[in-house]
């Protein structure tokens, strides 16, 4: 005790007492508290907000593979349809009122939810005639013709318009229009019954296609002429003998451009005429549609945009045929032939009716074992297949927004059924696989996501966008990877500390250079400047590297007391001038080399020997982009090899290690996890980099590898696109899908990255 | 053959450490190591001041003094990993052999394999231990395996190691403990067969166990090759070493038989610091 005050009074002691000791203790040990918490919570709420990201992409691409739904609103009865045979039925798009036709050439308008009839509109059959046939233009042009036995035929467009009798109130109002007059026309000179017809408006135009009883075919074109004077109508016809054949048709259609004309016969076959020039019409093509014997086309209907057919057989199989341009080379022009282009998911009973939707691929089919199904086109999918009636369903009608369908059984009950099928063009196979779409002559990759026409079919292939995103990527790293690597390892191993103090400075501020301005300078000064001088782009990848070993075996000749001068880690400076001249050198002797040995145009001899060339492509996005690269791998890759420890160095050196060995057996093997993430790092950088790529590619979605095309990337493809979609469409949330897929490949490969680090630092480092 | 053989034709003129040398009964033995007038400067400081040292073939000789006197700095010299250092200046000779170190045509490679060195704290590489012990040969261009597996096997047996990790060889070195990791670094010093190998405070890092190893190593191998120690350790030196070097400041205060600095040191600031009256 007095030990410990003679201590005191000899050594002050400048500790607080042990009270004010232990308050401080508890603050600190708050403050401690405090900040891990807070530590935790940023932590967390990065992880969330990932998350939250994932979670909206996910609810936003969701929708996509989602079927449709259908729900069974009100059943009824109309007028005359228990006792009457349908033979076609439509909607209009504001689900107030429904049109049948039957076969006995009425036209009903009726009121939707109870069936009331509105109008009703008997066909000016003549007496002793009786309807043989009836065919149905594209829905959208609301044609209907019946053919009848004696040879005539009359043409009704079941049209309603809009009333809008007080503010706020707006009634559909049937309008029934008769295109080339309410009596029947001539179809047939020769009086014989039309046994199949098919109609189709094409402008002011209306083409009817017939088979008559005799077997003949028949192409007849009216066009509507009104008198300049006199205000009358005055009907020109237009008759052309199609090359006939054998067996009878059951189904006709006409596309909307009055070219081609296909049939379905008795047989079972899709017959297809050539009729785009009606006087030298050619049959075309033959091709079996039904399998087994027995089997039977029962349904015939043209998809939006009369470019492909579905064919419904007895057996329930339904199947998409478009015209394909045939290739071969003694084929000639613009002939086509019918291809297969796929099937459907089967109907347990034959196909009754099928109703094309009105402006997507997309058609609806009912069979007399009660089924509806809903389908589309291009993705191939089967939204809906469900047995909706105990009776044998015999007609369908799909409403022009897609929202409501109507069908018809055989007893002449007519169900309503509210619809939801936002998103049937997608598919995991129509994203990701080759899909035959229309017209092209195999099935392919495509992005082609919209286009001026109504009947344009979308192309939502995320390939062509991957690819083009790793192209891009790829290329970039060809370009950066060797240069910031080497970069890196001559900085931090061979260079002088003081030139290291300013070399890596310099290159890490080129990473703050906004990637707008380089997508800016590749677009508008690089692709050009390449494309005038593509020798020197050859010559400088070979001729800068050569130049550098002559350098420095030149170097290792001089004299030792003038190199002495130069201070060890400088040497790298005299490469300088000698790069500048070389390159400046080789892009004068560009032009030259071009008249010498291409025929004066290097880009003209790509062409000529089958390589195309684009001005914005995969090289100059590599340099562009691999210029954005450089400063990330290299930063990272530096500090990787800097901070090699300097005792594993100096043991290499001790056992009698060359600087170069020393590099390539101790150095490099040790700082490997760090390079490797310097250059997964990059590698994500690259993927998701958008301006330079939007400024510098082009776009072209195309798929391929060829370092003189461009290609579209998924992060350009959304900057380009998203602005002009709609919200919650189809194309919308594919791009949102774009979006999903660019996150989860740039996640995939920064946890690959890490844990590939993870494991090589585990083996490399005791440090 | 022919250097050891020049070796022995130098003059063995008297270690002129100061006025009151004695010559050292070094003249009866085959110089090794040779500094006249060694000064080096890292800057504008002074880290070693006029160093004269003979160093005796297949002897140990430990340098000692405290931290910062030089003696790493001096070990250092002698397979010019001071090269390394930019502000580095060195003025005198080094001769090893008879041939002086910085002569323009000593290839600095070469010279450092004739010149095996062990650091402070073992550090093999981040491969398997065969590899590890390999790699001198490897850099020579050596890569037949048979060759190379034989080396190996000579050098960890000459190192003592062979049994412990004969089982293991494909293992990575970094599986080994401290002191086993020493001893594998000096066996892949020895693998390239030099004829000097430089410790420099080879045993700082471990515990009295593997320190003991290394130390029965160390005199094991005297018979073949020349050693230079750097200790902080003074019975370490006793131990181990025939010679004692003891510095100070950049200086080589005394330079002498190893029983004789340590009883009878002729310097008074030997004495304070081997009795540990120093600091």
């Amino acid at each position: 005790m007095s030990n410990n005050a003679t201590q005191a009074g000899q050594r002050q002691s400048y500790l607080p007492s042990a009270e004010v000791m232990a308050r401080r203790r508890r603050s600190r040990y708050l403050a401690d508290g405090a900040a891990r918490w807070m530590v935790r919570a940023g932590g967390g709420g990065v992880v969330v907000a990932l998350a939250l990201i994932f979670v909206y992409l996910f609810s936003e691409v969701l929708p996509l593979f989602k079927g449709a739904s259908v729900e069974r609103q009100d059943s009824y009865v109309t007028a005359d349809s228990e006792a009457t045979v349908p033979a076609y039925m439509a909607l209009e798009r504001y689900g107030e009122i429904g049109m049948r036709y039957s076969r006995s050439g009425e036209l009903v308008y009726f009121r939707l939810g109870d069936g009331e009839v509105i109008r009703r509109v008997d066909l000016a059959v003549p007496e002793g005639v009786r309807v043989t046939s009836v065919g149905n233009g594209e829905p959208r042009a609301r044609r209907v013709a019946f053919g009848l036995s004696d040879g005539t035929a009359i043409i009704v467009d079941h049209n309603h318009e809009l009333e809008f009798p007080e503010a706020g109130v707006r009634n559909v109002v049937p309008d029934p229009s008769f295109p080339v007059g309410p009596d029947p026309v001539l179809v047939d000179d020769s009086g014989e019954p039309l046994t199949a017809i098919a109609v189709q408006e094409s402008r002011d135009d209306t083409g009817v296609a017939a088979q008559t009883a005799d077997g003949r075919m028949l192409f007849v074109r009216y066009r509507v002429r009104t008198g300049f004077l006199s205000g009358e109508r005055e009907i020109e016809r237009e008759q052309h003998d199609l090359p006939a054949f054998g067996t009878p048709v059951t189904h006709l259609q006409l596309s909307a451009n009055l070219w081609n004309l296909i049939a379905a016969d008795a047989g079972g076959s899709l017959i297809y005429w050539d009729i785009s020039r009606p006087a030298e019409a050619v049959m075309r093509d033959r091709r079996e549609v039904a399998g087994d014997q027995g089997e039977s086309i029962t349904s015939l209907q043209f998809l939006n945009g009369t470019f492909s057919a579905v064919v419904g057989t007895s057996e329930g199989n339904l199947s998409q045929w478009f015209l394909v341009r045939d290739e071969t080379e003694d084929a000639g022009d613009n002939v086509f032939y019918l291809a297969r282009a796929r099937n459907f998911e089967q109907h347990p009973g034959a196909i009754m009716a099928i109703q094309p939707e009105y402006a997507r691929k997309g058609f609806v089919a009912v069979d007399d074992a009660g089924h509806l199904g809903i389908h589309y086109g291009t993705s191939a999918r089967t939204l809906f297949l469900d047995r909706v009636s105990d009776e044998p369903l015999v007609g369908v009608a799909v409403s022009p927004v897609n929202e409501r369908i109507l069908v018809e059984d055989r007893a002449g009950t007519i169900t309503e059924f509210d619809v939801w099928n936002e998103h049937p063009e997608t598919s995991f196979h129509a994203l990701w696989s080759k899909v035959w779409y229309e017209g092209r002559s195999d099935p392919d990759y495509v992005w082609q996501a919209s286009s001026g026409s109504d009947s344009f079919e979308p192309k939502y292939s995320m390939v062509p966008l991957t690819v083009g995103t790793l192209k891009a990527a790829f290329f970039a790293m060809l370009f950066a990877m060797p240069l910031a690597i080497a970069g890196a390892i001559y900085t931090a191993y061979f260079m002088s500390p003081r030139l290291r103090g300013y070399v890596k400075p310099t290159i890490e501020v080129m990473e703050a250079l906004p990637t707008v301005i380089l997508g800016f300078l590749a677009g508008l000064w690089l692709a050009p400047f390449l494309e005038n001088h593509i020798p020197a782009v050859f010559t400088v990848l070979i001729g800068l590297p050569l130049s550098f070993l002559f350098i420095a075996w030149a170097w290792s000749q001089l004299p030792r007391g003038f190199r002495n001068r130069v201070p060890g880690g400088w040497e790298a400076v005299i490469l300088m001038p000698v790069v500048c001249l070389l390159v400046w050198g080789l892009v004068e002797l560009s032009p030259l080399i071009e008249i010498w040995f291409f025929d004066g145009s290097m880009r003209q001899w790509f062409t000529d020997i089958g390589i195309s060339y684009d001005q914005r492509n995969a090289l100059v996005v590599g340099i562009a982009m691999g210029f954005a690269v450089i400063p990330t791998i290299f930063s990272i890759a530096e500090d990787a090899v800097f901070t090699v420890p300097r005792h594993l160095t100096q043991g290499s050196l001790a056992l009698g290690a060359t600087p170069w060995q020393t590099v390539t057996r101790v150095v490099l093997l040790t700082a490997s996890p760090g390079i490797f993430s310097a250059v997964m790092i990059g590698f994500g950088r690259a993927v998701g980099e958008t301006m330079i790529v939007l400024m510098a590619t082009g776009n072209s979605p195309v798929v391929n590898f060829n370092i003189f095309e461009g290609m579209r990337t998924l992060s350009a493809n959304i900057a380009v696109e998203l602005p002009e979609t709609a919200v919650n469409s189809t194309h919308f949330r594919v791009l949102f899908l774009a979006g999903l897929v660019l996150f989860a490949m740039t996640f995939i490969v920064n946890t690959i990255a890490e844990i590939v680090r993870q494991r090589l630092r585990a083996r490399y480092s005791s440090l | 053959m022919e250097e050891n053989h020049q070796a022995t034709q130098i003059p063995k003129a008297g270690v002129s450490m100061g006025s009151d040398r004695k010559a050292l009964n070094i003249e009866r033995e085959e110089i090794c190591i040779e500094t006249r007038g060694l000064n080096l400067y890292y800057g504008e400081d002074q880290a070693l001041k006029d160093i004269n040292l003979r160093i005796p073939r297949n002897r140990v000789t430990a340098f000692i003094g405290p931290s910062g006197c030089g003696k790493s700095t001096l070990l250092r010299c002698f397979n010019r990993m001071n090269d390394l250092i930019d502000i580095c200046r060195i003025e005198g000779e080094i001769s090893i052999d008879g041939q002086e170190i910085h002569d323009r045509n000593i290839d600095v490679a070469e010279h450092r394999r004739r010149v095996g060195m062990v650091f402070q704290k073992p550090n093999p590489f981040p491969k398997s231990i065969f590899e590890n012990v390999a790699y001198g040969l490897r850099l020579q261009g050596v890569n037949d395996r048979r060759k190379l597996a034989e080396v190996v096997e000579r050098a960890l047996r000459a190192a003592a190691l062979w049994d412990e990790v004969k089982d293991r060889l494909d293992d990575n070195a970094f599986g080994l403990s401290g002191g086993q990791q020493q001893r594998l670094v000096i066996a892949r010093a020895i693998a390239i067969e030099p004829e000097v190998i430089l410790l420099d405070e080879p045993c700082s890092a471990l515990d009295p166990i593997s320190t003991a190893k290394v130390e029965e190593l160390i005199i094991e191998l005297k018979d073949r090759y020349t050693i230079v120690i750097v200790t902080h350790n003074m019975q370490q030196a006793a131990r181990v070493s025939d010679f004692t070097a003891y510095m100070y400041m950049g200086e080589l205060i005394e330079f002498d038989d190893t029983s004789r600095l340590f009883t009878n040191p002729r310097r008074r600031a030997t004495e304070d610091y081997i009795t540990g009256r120093y600091g």
